[in-house]
């Protein structure tokens, strides 16, 4: 008897450590996951698909949805192959990488908004560095960056580029680090120039890191609110309006929470898409 | 003789690029940080045309420095902001290391759906249910309270597979050693998993500061009160007021971006270690 009821307490002991953790993702996590659909799935208070039936009879939303993959499509292949680049050179054993390496990681330690504001100042029409700097030296005409409608889309790339390679070039850096260096040697034997080892055999036996990178950079990159709500407000004439700010205007600007869920609805669903593929890339490769 | 040439602009090559990428990464850090030593009117007069000055002031002042704290309360900011990331700190890594243990030395039903959980919330960023989120902690009424910001960050996933990840190195035959002398899942978690475990204590330390400081969109929506607003949003009003000098947004910035650097560069070997070994392996 005694015995049994010590397995008893055996047996509920892991439940027992997982419970915090789980109480608090079930509460904060999972509840406004599905409470989010719940809301999206609402109108005016009642079960009903017009929150979906406005939200996709509306040009805005396209619009929207459009802003942000053509973004992702840019931002994240352009991150991938810098990071990459980076994180080879960064793995080159010359005196003093170390320091580089930490360097270069130091943009990733800056906040959104803080990196935001300053590349907003730093390119500001009027009295801004970059354009002081063109116009000086290259004699060109003052720029609009965020407030050219033609621009201000790529300044965000460009500014989240800059904060973002670091971080990912350090989890390449740990892939690159994992190559059994036998392979270079063999590679050499065999007569292979830098650039053909680099395509048949760096490039594949990091593909694993690709994938994580891709994945991962891609979900934060469509999540991205900062620079838009800070610099741009989704402009100019609707250039830079990211899905994510659509959301938070919808929600906290017009006091439309359903429709602020809906849309927020449709980027869970893009994120789960993109964490589907990755689960199965993963498995082939396995 | 060629080949040491070759090896040599090889190296110089290196160097040159090195140095290319530093000066991309380094520059809006540290043309903000300048400008924050210098008054509007100084930063204007010598914009254009573009000289050394344009970059680097001449009259050196802490002017700014003492406005953002005299006028705006930018200390009180800073004082919130260790508040929140002193409480999350230790609940995360309490409530993540504890679940952690129970992945790495237990077996029990349901494991591997738990553990799919998890994986799936740590998959999904925050910033995507923030709105949904704000209902419920609306709802709980602890919109600008400290309460509000902390509870929702205590189930780290990220944390949460550091732990697992560097648990899965400890040799379960420790553990089965305690069992035998009669000692409980406690001794065995605090006399044997945890002290080993002081790197991941570390990068897990760091990254919730780092992550924590820098957070954005859901201080932004439950913490608007200036007796909890965080540095991020206090930097952003700034922006948002439009009133404010650019010497006070770039020393605000300053602020802001120095104390993590300096915090994450005395540990930044940990930290790597953790990302790297942590996250994925490649």
């Amino acid at each position: 008897m005694k015995q049994s009821s010590a397995k008893m307490k055996k047996r509920a002991l892991p439940y027992c450590l997982l419970l915090p953790a789980l109480a608090f993702v079930l509460v904060f996590k999972i509840y406004p996951l599905i409470y989010c659909f719940i809301q999206g799935f609402h109108y005016k208070g009642s079960w009903s698909l017009e929150t979906f039936r406005v939200l996709f009879s509306n040009k805005g939303f396209w619009h929207s949805l459009w802003v942000t993959i053509k973004m992702n499509l840019v931002m994240t292949p352009l991150q991938i192959v810098l990071s990459f680049l980076m994180a080879l050179l960064v793995n080159q054993a010359v005196r003093g990488i170390g320091a580089f390496r930490s360097l270069y990681y130091l943009p990733v330690t800056i906040s959104m908004p803080v990196a935001a504001i300053c590349w907003s100042l730093m390119l500001s029409v009027n009295n801004g560095l970059a354009n002081s700097f063109i116009g000086s030296w290259f004699g060109i005409a003052p720029q609009g960056f965020f407030t050219d409608a033609n621009q201000a889309l790529w300044c965000i790339v460009a500014l989240s580029t800059w904060k973002g390679c670091g971080y990912w070039m350090m989890f390449y850096l740990a892939g690159l680090k994992g190559i059994d260096t036998s392979v270079y040697e063999a590679a050499k034997i065999d007569g292979a120039n830098a650039l053909q080892t680099l395509w048949d055999i760096t490039i594949p036996l990091v593909k694993k890191t690709t994938l994580f990178v891709m994945v991962a950079d891609t979900s934060i990159n469509i999540l991205l609110f900062a620079p838009t709500q800070l610099i741009t407000s989704g402009g100019p004439s609707d250039s830079t309006n990211v899905l994510m700010y659509e959301a938070y205007k919808q929600a906290f600007k017009y006091g439309s929470y359903e429709k602020g869920a809906a849309t927020t609805c449709v980027l869970v669903v893009l994120i789960l898409i993109i964490v589907f593929f990755q689960f199965k890339l993963t498995n082939q490769e396995d | 003789m060629k080949r040491f040439d070759k090896k040599r602009l090889g190296k110089a090559g290196i160097y040159l690029l090195l140095v290319i990428v530093l000066i991309i990464s380094l520059f809006p850090i540290i043309y903000p940080l300048l400008s924050s030593f210098r008054t509007d009117n100084e930063l204007f007069e010598n914009m254009a045309p573009f000289n050394w000055h344009t970059i680097v002031p001449i009259e050196w002042t802490w002017e700014n420095y003492i406005a953002i704290f005299k006028e705006y309360q930018f200390g009180s900011y800073l004082k919130n902001t260790l508040i929140m990331i002193a409480l999350i700190i230790p609940g995360t890594i309490v409530i993540c290391s504890l679940a952690a243990f129970a992945f790495s030395f237990y077996d029990f039903k349901m494991k591997k759906q738990l553990f799919a959980l998890f994986l799936l919330t740590f998959m999904i960023p925050g910033e995507a249910i923030a709105l949904p989120l704000y209902s419920l902690v609306n709802s709980m009424g602890l919109i600008n309270t400290y309460a509000g910001l902390v509870l929702p960050a205590l189930a780290n996933g990220l944390v949460l597979f550091l732990f697992v990840q560097f648990f899965s190195d400890t040799p379960k035959a420790l553990l089965e050693s305690v069992e035998i002398d009669g000692g409980g899942w406690w001794t065995s978690f605090s006399r044997i998993v945890l002290p080993l475990s002081k790197p991941i204590l570390i990068t897990a330390g760091l990254m919730v500061f780092v992550n924590q400081w820098n957070d954005y969109l859901w201080p932004l929506l439950a913490a608007r009160a200036q007796e909890v607003k965080v540095v991020t949003v206090a930097v952003a009003n700034f922006k948002e007021q439009n009133v404010i000098h650019w010497g006070y947004i770039y020393a605000a910035s300053t602020v802001s971006a120095l104390i993590p650097i300096f915090i994450f560069l005395p540990f930044q070997k940990y930290f790597v270690q953790g990302i790297t070994s942590g996250g994925v392996k490649g």
